[in-house]
């Protein structure tokens, strides 16, 4: 399948999605936290997905909030979310904000609001773990 | 110059290191756009005069970001990221601030504004940022 390429406004972040099925059956989520209210997310995730994150030198900033589980990833210089990343035993799982990197393949696509505040960190963790896509995540050195 | 038919709302960022208050009718006329920043950041526009709009939080934390005629000065806050208004292209003497940022909802009277034609288009907007009389 066809690999999925976008980047935030000013391209310091880039992102390569390899996805694991047909785009169309992937999920599209609007989630109702004040974060991604603010910053209008339209996020998908899939574990028999790949997604590989470029920043360049000093573009990454990491934000969290909440039970500072996971890094909210935004470009320094032009201030768009592109993803969430958690660490789980050394490997790297992401929900990725198509709205943000500019995936043209989820447009027009409703997406389902989604509600996590019941969960306990435990349930958050297991759904990141089972749901997230698997990632690497790559910034690059300044001297390259 | 009266703003009389107008509250104050107030609204911020994520981390809170941001605030502001805008002057706002019951009703108000709000825009969604499809240019290339509008649609990474989800933008809901709500264009106001100079006059109905006041930083009351954190003008240091604001990141600036300017790309193409780099008239607009695209604003935000430089810890969690949030764009909750600018400096728009179309209206450089008022403010767009973001719906989605507002405490509280209001009552939107919402459009789409086609900003992948921004030239075609921009004149619709100008009314705007009108200092009430």
């Amino acid at each position: 399948m066809t690999t999925l390429a976008g980047h935030c406004h000013c391209g310091a972040i880039r992102v390569a999605f390899e996805p694991g099925k047909p785009v169309a059956e992937l999920p599209l989520r609007a989630c109702q936290c004040g974060f991604c209210r603010r910053h209008g997310t339209r996020t998908t995730s899939d574990p028999e997905s790949r997604l590989h994150i470029e920043a360049a030198p000093g573009a990454l900033s990491r934000y969290r909030f909440g039970r500072r589980a996971t890094d909210a990833l935004i470009c320094r210089e032009c201030g768009v979310y592109v993803a969430s990343v958690i660490e789980v035993d050394d490997r790297m799982f992401a929900t990725l904000n198509v709205a943000g990197v500019g995936f043209e393949a989820f447009a027009g696509r409703e997406p389902e609001p989604a509600v996590y505040d019941e969960e306990t960190d435990a349930e958050k963790l297991a759904r990141r773990k089972s749901r997230w896509t698997p990632t690497v995540l790559v910034e690059a050195n300044p001297s390259a | 110059m009266s703003l009389e038919g107008f509250s104050w709302r107030a609204g911020g960022c994520h981390c809170g290191g941001v605030r502001f208050e805008v002057a706002l009718p019951a009703v108000v006329e709000a825009q969604t756009c499809n240019c290339s920043m509008c649609a990474k950041t989800g933008f809901i526009h709500m264009i106001v005069p100079e006059s109905r709009f006041r930083i009351t939080r954190g003008a240091e934390r604001l990141a600036e970001y300017t790309f193409n005629s780099r008239v607009a000065k695209h604003l935000f806050c430089s810890e969690c990221g949030i764009k909750a208004f600018y400096r728009p292209r179309s209206n450089p003497d008022g403010w767009s601030v973001n719906a989605r940022c507002l405490d509280e909802t209001v009552k939107l009277d919402l459009s789409a504004f086609d900003g992948q034609n921004w030239e075609a288009n921009a004149d619709q907007l100008a009314h705007l940022s009108l200092e009430p009389s």
